[in-house]
């Protein structure tokens, strides 16, 4: 458990600015297209 | 950043989240569907100076247009939603009303439609398991989106290389 522990705080100690920079364009980019586009899944239809 | 979140929360409170798309009214999430898309017109057209962020734009205003000229919402021909649910499903469908509450769609016929080159009239093609409709604007989205990324990823590895010299 400790092992885990200290793998995950390693991992995170690795996540600097770019990391950071580069999740929050692609989530940006995420809500631009999904807000610009409106295509239509078959599974919304008549819901 | 902010902009997009701003722009993008109307259309996740009146069309993605099942408890809040429930409780908005068909008037008011055509109003948050046309306020996000203004306001993400706004984002895109602040940052044209990006690659593919006008062809993206063109996308957003065919997308936007088609909403607009059609009541609020985008329509959908009854031609694509025929070849994307069978019968007894498209039976239960109103002409003239919102597909779903889940939807931004509005089911018209063709001949119901202004600007219908612009509406839902494409459909993904039958191999694929994940059926959709879709619009010009959407393609232009795409197609922008795609360039972003790939303008984007060519720049990284141009600067990495002549860091690496």
């Amino acid at each position: 458990m400790k092992k885990t522990i200290n793998h995950f705080t390693l991992s995170f100690a690795k996540i600097n600015n770019t990391h950071l920079q580069v999740a929050l364009m692609l989530l940006t980019l995420v809500m631009l297209v999904l807000g610009a586009g409106a295509p239509e899944d078959v599974g919304t239809i008549g819901r | 950043m902010w902009l997009v979140t701003l722009g993008f929360l109307p259309q996740l409170i009146a069309f993605y989240l099942p408890y809040t798309r429930r409780l908005l009214s068909d008037e008011l999430a055509s109003l948050s569907l046309v306020c996000s898309q203004l306001m993400l017109l706004i984002f895109t057209f602040a940052n044209l100076r990006l690659p593919g962020m006008p062809i993206l734009l063109l996308g957003l205003v065919c997308n936007l247009g088609v909403i607009l000229a059609n009541g609020g919402f985008m329509p959908l021909t009854v031609d694509a939603a025929a070849r994307l649910v069978d019968q007894t499903a498209l039976n239960n469908l109103a002409v003239g009303e919102r597909v779903s509450n889940a939807s931004k769609d509005i089911l018209l016929p063709e001949t119901g439609i202004l600007l219908p080159w612009l509406a839902d009239r494409f459909v993904s093609p039958p191999f694929l398991s994940y059926r959709f409709a879709f619009s010009l604007g959407d393609v232009l989205v795409a197609a922008g989106t795609f360039w972003l990324l790939l303008i984007g990823q060519l720049r990284t590895i141009q600067s990495t290389e002549s860091g690496d010299t």
